[in-house]
């Protein structure tokens, strides 16, 4: 049981980093980027090419992460503006459509050009013992990149003077205009953020199973769930829910099937909506 | 210019009213003659109007209230599972069990669109929570194999000796279901009911203060359409005998519903059979182009919801009407009604709402319902 | 310093502020008086930035402002502070004063300078400002104004929900910053506190500026007396 938990803590963390770029962009401007996943998958498809070309390991990872960023921070730019221009439930539903239409077209596009290309990163090394439970040094480093870089972005946003601007943005835009900063400059710089977050992701996920081109929806569809659970708008909610939603994944894989697992990772986004739409801690908490 | 609520097309004849209907149905119903020969072809047609049939459903529950649902092809699945299951394994009439599948659907719709409103979940909500929905029951198919016999399918054998299990007969069937819905559709929008739904799409608050109950209006729509959406896929099961998990994921129904409305206008009344056929058409010409199909679909979600938010049709039809003014031809009652429509939204104009609900005779007036 | 000049401005296309022209120079306190619903709250955010104008001009310091761009407006030392604040709510009194100085970096001087003026902000430092009073969320709102060290000061109606003692404190707190040089423009129902604070004014009724003149002209217009100073 204990190895279960354990490695539904590993997925967890990397289900809380998945979400937290969901969540900041959303918070920013009520852009929900139905994309997130194929930005992830984006990443690691590039990642995967390099190295098929020759290039190390570290250079094909930055490489990935590099050209997500560089997509998130472009649509951002561009399709962006159009939808940030509307207001309320308009500028929701018209950032949700378009968002859905970039997803089919890199979903396309990468299936299309490369279609049996897949992310695999083998991390050597002999496994180790925590606590008790074997832990493989891919599960190990997958963590310990989630953990970090979720100190990181939770430390920066609580602290940074950009990252206050930041949260000052989702917590009351026009206040934060009217202390001299620029909501469209922090949703660009959000937009790509979440574009490298997401493929950082889906980087850690390939040190212990293949990422392959189709894995962009069900990225999507965790990121959302996590997201929604943890409260939109919240890094700290989305690492939380993403733990919690990890160990009950592992747990209801482990014990009931997968089928009904969805299911479940399911009916909890429903039932935060329903019951607690602010999720467990709610916008622009760190 | 805010818009006044507009009154009620109790004025027009039924006979201007519903024609555009019986037209539209007659020119559909030639379509046999052309490729009644093919079961391939005919399998093609039949999806067209089977599409068209959910799309009237979807414009019921979007575009009529606003309501985000995206989980139209759950819905079709669970009307077609469960008429499937009530006939085949209960030996139930293959009739009642359409019907008892509608309503089944028709009380998830209901349901859904009854939380929705109970706890004000706006748009975004209201689509994860029916996403949610609709993936779970995806799930659900998927893994209650002795049920619904999983990612294999079912075998639906109800209906085979009737006339559903012909090559063109079944055609006839859905498109008298269509032409049912469209008078449907049209028989709501003359009515109170129209009404209220326009009153509470232009400004929810001022349709409350005058007298309209939106949130049973809401649940009202999502049930209805909901219906019509699990009757359609009841038909569907029982015609093409055969169905399967992936007959109603999002991605084959959803998608295309949702593009489909959106090209040919929502809210408005034959919205639903343009963008059928319109896309029906594009999917028989990608047949050969399979991998790009996702890029395209893409780049129509794009192109549609970028620069034509009301709807490829009826952004034509209001450049045709201007360029008749320009010539100078006097405009026709519907063509100065749809001017009017076209030139009326301010910047308030929702990029995928309808300015006003199922309208071809607007009449701008006050906000009194009809008597 | 601020010229406003035929300035139209409204929401869903209709205006609701027409043609109106205003001016403020260095080192001068003007009030713009008017009941709710005047147009008070319109103006001052289409003067700095948060909303676009139909027709007409602002022009602050010889730039013209455009609509949509109020961060750049803030930046440039016009600091508004709304009539419903804008705080951050999940943010201690801290942060939020710190926020008011960004780009830059919060000078020592300008928090200590605020502390003084307000200083009930000081005692309650690290709390969240959701969670202060009415009051001490509008004292807030004006010393993050304060904290960019602005040339210029637009105040909507700064006095609401605020204690009569309270509220003349904030005035007096208002004068001393005049005599460091600050130039005040503020929105006000309470016309007594305005036109005692103020050396011009101007009334707006139903988006329109009806009437302009010293404070002094401006008590004595009977119809300003007969509509904001309850004398018949």
């Amino acid at each position: 049981m204990r190895a279960v938990v354990f490695d539904g803590v590993v997925l967890g963390l990397q289900f809380g980093l998945l979400g937290v770029g969901l969540t900041l962009v959303y918070g920013l401007g009520g852009v929900l980027n139905l994309a997130h996943g194929q930005l992830a998958v984006l990443g690691a498809i590039v990642a995967a090419l390099r190295i098929d070309a020759g290039a190390s390991t570290i250079a094909a990872v930055l490489t990935g992460l590099a050209v997500a960023g560089f997509v998130g921070l472009a649509l951002d730019l561009t399709l962006m503006r159009p939808v940030y221009r509307r207001v309320g439930e308009d500028r929701v539903l018209l950032g949700l459509l378009l968002m859905l239409g970039v997803a089919f077209i890199i979903d396309g596009v990468l299936e299309w050009r490369y279609p049996i290309e897949a992310l695999s990163l083998r991390i050597g090394g002999d496994p180790v013992d925590i606590l008790g439970v074997r832990m493989r040094t891919g599960s190990l480093l997958a963590s310990a990149i989630a953990v970090g870089v979720g100190v990181v972005l939770v430390v920066f946003l609580r602290y940074a003077t950009v990252g206050k601007a930041v949260r000052s943005v989702i917590q009351d835009e026009e206040g934060a205009q009217l202390c001299g900063v620029s909501p469209a400059t922090v949703r660009a710089f959000v937009f790509a953020l979440s574009g490298v977050l997401a493929a950082l992701v889906a980087v850690t996920r390939s040190m212990t199973s293949p990422v392959n081109v189709n894995a962009g929806i069900d990225f999507t569809i965790l990121a959302l769930i996590v997201a929604v659970v943890g409260g939109l708008g919240s890094v700290s909610g989305a690492f939380l829910a993403g733990v919690l939603l990890g160990i009950v994944n592992t747990v209801s894989a482990h014990y009931i099937g997968t089928y009904i697992t969805t299911i479940v990772l399911l009916a909890a986004a429903a039932v935060t909506i329903v019951a607690r739409p602010s999720g467990l801690l709610g916008a622009g908490r760190e | 210019m805010r818009r006044s609520a507009t009154v009620g097309r109790a004025g027009t004849s039924p006979v201007r009213a519903y024609a555009p209907i019986v037209v539209t149905g007659a020119l559909v119903a030639l379509l046999p003659l052309r490729y009644g020969d093919s079961r391939a072809m005919m399998g093609v047609v039949i999806g067209g109007v089977l599409f068209a049939a959910y799309a009237v459903g979807f414009n019921v529950i979007f575009g009529s209230t606003g309501q985000l649902f995206l989980c139209t092809g759950a819905l079709a699945g669970l009307g077609g599972y469960a008429s499937a299951i009530l006939s085949d394994r209960h030996g139930i009439p293959m009739v009642l069990s359409m019907v008892l599948a509608a309503l089944v659907a028709a009380i998830a719709g209901g349901l859904l669109s009854w939380i929705a409103v109970s706890r004000s979940l706006g748009v975004i909500f209201t689509g994860i929570v029916t996403l949610a929905f609709s993936l779970s029951f995806q799930n659900l198919l998927l893994g209650q194999r002795d049920l619904t016999g999983g990612e294999t399918g079912l075998v639906v054998d109800a209906g085979s000796d009737t006339f559903l299990g012909e090559q063109v007969a079944p055609f006839y069937v859905f498109v008298g279901l269509v032409m049912a819905y469209l008078a449907l559709y049209r028989a709501l929008q003359r009515s109170h009911v129209g009404w209220a739904f326009r009153a509470l799409r232009d400004d929810e608050i001022a349709a409350e203060l005058a007298g309209v109950d939106v949130k049973r209006y809401r649940v009202f729509a999502g049930t209805l359409g909901s219906g019509m959406i699990g009757l359609a896929g009841a038909l569907y099961a029982h015609s093409e005998r055969f169905i399967s998990p992936s007959t109603f994921s999002f991605g084959e129904v959803d998608v295309l519903v949702i593009v489909m409305l959106a090209f040919g206008g929502i809210g408005s009344l034959l919205g639903p059979v343009v963008g059928a056929a319109a896309f029906t058409v594009l999917e028989e010409w990608m047949v050969s182009f399979n991998e790009y199909r996702l890029i395209v679909y893409g780049a129509v979600i794009l192109a549609l919801f970028l620069f034509f938010p009301r709807g490829v049709v009826p952004s034509v039809q209001s450049l045709a009407q201007r360029l008749r003014r320009r010539l100078g031809r006097p405009a026709s009652p519907t063509a100065a009604a749809g001017e009017r429509r076209a030139d009326a939204p301010g910047p308030a104009a929702s990029p995928v709402g309808p300015d006003v609900v199922g309208s071809e005779e607007v009449r701008a007036g006050g906000a009194t319902p009809p008597e | 310093m601020l010229e406003i000049a035929e300035l139209s401005a409204g929401y869903l296309g209709e205006d609701i502020i027409h043609e109106v022209s205003l001016a403020v120079s260095e080192g001068e306190a003007v009030a713009v008086i008017g009941s709710n619903g005047a147009g008070k709250t319109t103006l001052f955010r289409t003067v700095c930035g948060l909303l676009r104008a139909s027709q007409g001009t602002v022009t602050f310091d010889g730039r013209r402002i455009a609509g949509g761009r109020a961060h750049d407006t803030a930046r440039r030392g016009l600091a508004y502070v709304p009539a419903a604040r804008h705080l951050f709510p999940e943010m201690t009194v801290t942060e939020n004063l710190d926020l008011g100085a960004y780009p830059k970096r919060p000078q020592p001087a300008r928090r200590a300078l605020v502390h003084d003026l307000f200083p009930r902000l000081a005692e309650r430092r690290r709390q969240r400002a959701g969670t202060l009073s009415g009051g001490e969320q509008q004292m807030l709102a004006v010393g993050r104004a304060l904290m960019s060290n602005p040339r210029m000061l637009l105040l909507d109606e700064p006095t609401t929900g605020l204690a009569p003692k309270l509220a003349a404190d904030a005035y007096a707190a208002l004068e001393a910053l005049r005599r460091h040089g600050l130039t005040v423009l503020v929105a006000e129902q309470q016309v007594p506190l305005a036109l005692g604070f103020a050396e011009r004014g101007y009334v707006l009724e139903n988006g329109r500026i009806q009437l302009q003149g010293t404070s002094a002209e401006l008590a004595q217009d009977p119809g300003v007396q007969r509509a904001y100073l309850g004398i018949a």
